[in-house]
């Protein structure tokens, strides 16, 4: 009887063994269709087909891409977008998410859930008057006019993961520090940021990745050539190359490379932040 | 690193205030960063986008000539195209409200057992959903090739020649190939939520259940799916959410064509605004993006303001 049960189990876990790997190859195709097409001469890939392994590889097509790319404007582009938005843009959620998580004001529930609409607010319906805007502003065209409305648009996501995790500081940590006599803002810089490391470091991961994709608001506020970030740059080498297969291929992994590295380095804070507060602990 | 040491050193108490704030003004000085910033560049243009689709606009030009509600007629009443767009858009949702969302499921109840490599396999669905769209379109672009694409030549190799297509150049088979490149990069998402969720649920309730009997679809029936409520809230709210939003990959994949066959709202919007210089007709169909969406998220919100 308990075998039978036993031998059950057995075999149902392994259909779903070979379910779940037959399935991942299916999902490691495109990969493997980059990475094949990537490595090989142009003339090797028509003829053979993607899916025979290269005479030679090709290592060539990388550097060929990366010049003829322009790509190391884009890196550096990304880089300093980054490097401008991502510090800032938390450091302000951080700020907002304090006294929503461990302070008592009027309006709080108000202005939190004012935050909160902003996750449903689809870019779209800013892009025209920021455009104008950054124009005013004389900063269209270049990185600087994307800093704005990535960080505005990062904050909803922000407040709402910092004023989760904020909550479970415990609150006698701040009141000791209060009885110390150290300020509110010295409560905060000194108690509660060091004790949120690990929210601000998801945060920061996560950020680095949306930063490094988004595409609309670059393409709309950005055309110069010196401007552009990555994914911009990207469809602008796809449009100039489009029939060099092996070339574009060579792009596109260069330019996913640094995601799928921080992804599977970090996955493990990646993964538990985007699903932060989304069930009950 | 020599000025965190100096930090703390500093002992907090000897730090003395030169002026006090008000107590009541602290929140808000907390919030103001992030209020200002938010309202200046998200609210605002927000507002100012809803102001300009009362007029007929080209987006340079100063002149502006009101024209009521008249763009938005246009787009219920005159404009195919933004009906075919706000059609797809609704195929679009109703695919991404099942699909993704019923494999993601499924995923999650198998990954959830302790499953030899079932970090590996997580790790494999989920990671087309960290790529850049634009990488994603393109990629699924060259597997779509006509003659040398993955898609068809595998068909071929199989038997399955009749079954090769156009894909993206074809009328009625562009968007579901895109939509299909939709789900490879998105499954992760109801994936990872649904996984949160299972683990949230009790094993006692399961333990319970078993001594009463229930086989493993009543469990599935009375203890799994009622556990998920809430996480069926979030991911089909975000299903909808990012249906209606959806741009990178109808851009890069068709650019809306064959003809206009694959426009979805957002790419149609971008089309007028910016390419046809309609700003007027555009921010107007962006507003009706945002009135869906943001009528649709209203639970969602309601669920993450609470707890």
């Amino acid at each position: 009887m308990m075998s039978d049960v036993r031998r059950q189990r057995r075999l149902e876990q392994t259909v779903i063994f070979l379910g779940l790997l037959a399935l991942s190859l299916i999902w490691l195709t495109p990969f493997a269709t980059v990475v094949l097409s990537a490595i090989r001469g142009q003339g090797d890939l028509l003829a053979r087909g993607v899916f025979s392994l290269p005479k030679k590889i090709a290592w060539g097509n990388f550097a060929e891409a990366w010049s003829t790319g322009d790509f190391s404007i884009y890196f550096r582009n990304s880089l300093l977008l980054i490097a401008m938005k991502v510090p800032l843009g938390i450091f302000i959620a951080a700020l907002a998410a304090y006294p929503l998580a461990k302070l008592r004001f009027r309006f709080s529930g108000a202005i939190f859930i004012f935050f909160l609409a902003g996750l449903a607010v689809p870019v779209q319906v800013t892009l025209q008057p920021l455009l104008v805007m950054m124009k005013q502003l004389g900063i269209a065209n270049s990185l600087f006019a994307l800093v704005p409305p990535y960080v505005a648009f990062g904050l909803p996501f922000q407040i709402f993961v910092l004023r989760g995790f904020f909550r479970l500081i415990p609150s006698e940590l701040l009141e000791a520090a209060r009885l110390d006599g150290a300020s509110e803002w010295t409560a905060f810089l000194r108690v509660m940021l060091p004790l949120s490391v690990p929210a601000l470091a998801t945060l920061c991961i996560i950020d680095v990745l949306a930063t490094w994709n988004e595409f609309l608001i670059a393409l709309v506020l950005i055309s110069a050539k010196e401007s552009r970030t990555v994914p911009v740059g990207l469809l602008q080498f796809q449009g100039e190359y489009s029939s060099q297969y092996t070339l574009l291929m060579a792009g596109i992994l260069i330019s996913i490379v640094p995601v799928i590295a921080i992804f599977i380095f970090l996955q493990r804070y990646f993964v538990a932040g985007l699903t932060a507060g989304a069930v009950k602990g | 690193m020599s000025e965190i040491t100096l930090g703390a050193r500093r002992p907090v108490i000897v730090r003395r205030r030169r002026w006090r704030i008000p107590g009541a003004a602290i929140p808000y000085l907390f919030l103001a960063p992030a209020t200002l910033w938010y309202a200046a560049f998200l609210v605002y243009p927000m507002l100012q986008s809803l102001y300009v689709s009362f007029f007929d606009w080209d987006g340079l030009s100063p002149s502006m000539t009101f024209v009521g509600l008249e763009n938005y007629i246009n787009i219920f009443a005159v404009d195919d195209v933004a009906r075919l767009a706000l059609w797809n858009n609704i195929l679009w949702t109703l695919g991404a409200l099942v699909l993704p969302t019923l494999f993601g499921l499924l995923l999650a109840l198998a990954l959830n057992r302790r499953a030899p490599a079932s970090t590996l396999f997580r790790t494999i669905f989920y990671s087309p959903a960290v790529l850049p769209l634009v990488a994603v379109g393109l990629i699924w672009a060259w597997m779509y090739n006509p003659h040398f694409g993955v898609v068809n030549v595998t068909l071929k190799a199989v038997g399955l020649r009749s079954w090769a297509n156009g894909w993206l150049s074809d009328y009625t088979m562009a968007l579901p190939a895109t939509f299909v490149t939709f789900i490879w990069s998105h499954v992760g998402f109801p994936m990872i939520f649904y996984l949160a969720g299972l683990q949230a649920i009790s094993k006692e309730y399961y333990e319970a259940a078993t001594i009463d009997g229930a086989n493993a679809f009543q469990r599935f029936r009375h203890v799994t799916m009622p556990g998920l409520a809430e996480t069926h809230v979030i991911v089909l709210s975000l299903a909808v959410i990012n249906g209606f939003k959806v741009f990178d990959l109808v851009y890069t994949m068709t650019y809306g064509g064959p003809g206009r066959s694959t426009q979805v709202l957002g790419t149609w919007m971008y089309f007028q605004t910016f390419q046809y210089y309609h700003a007027g007709y555009g921010s107007a169909l962006a507003w009706v993006i945002a009135a869906i969406v943001l009528v649709i998220a209203i639970p969602y919100i309601r669920r993450m303001s609470r707890g």
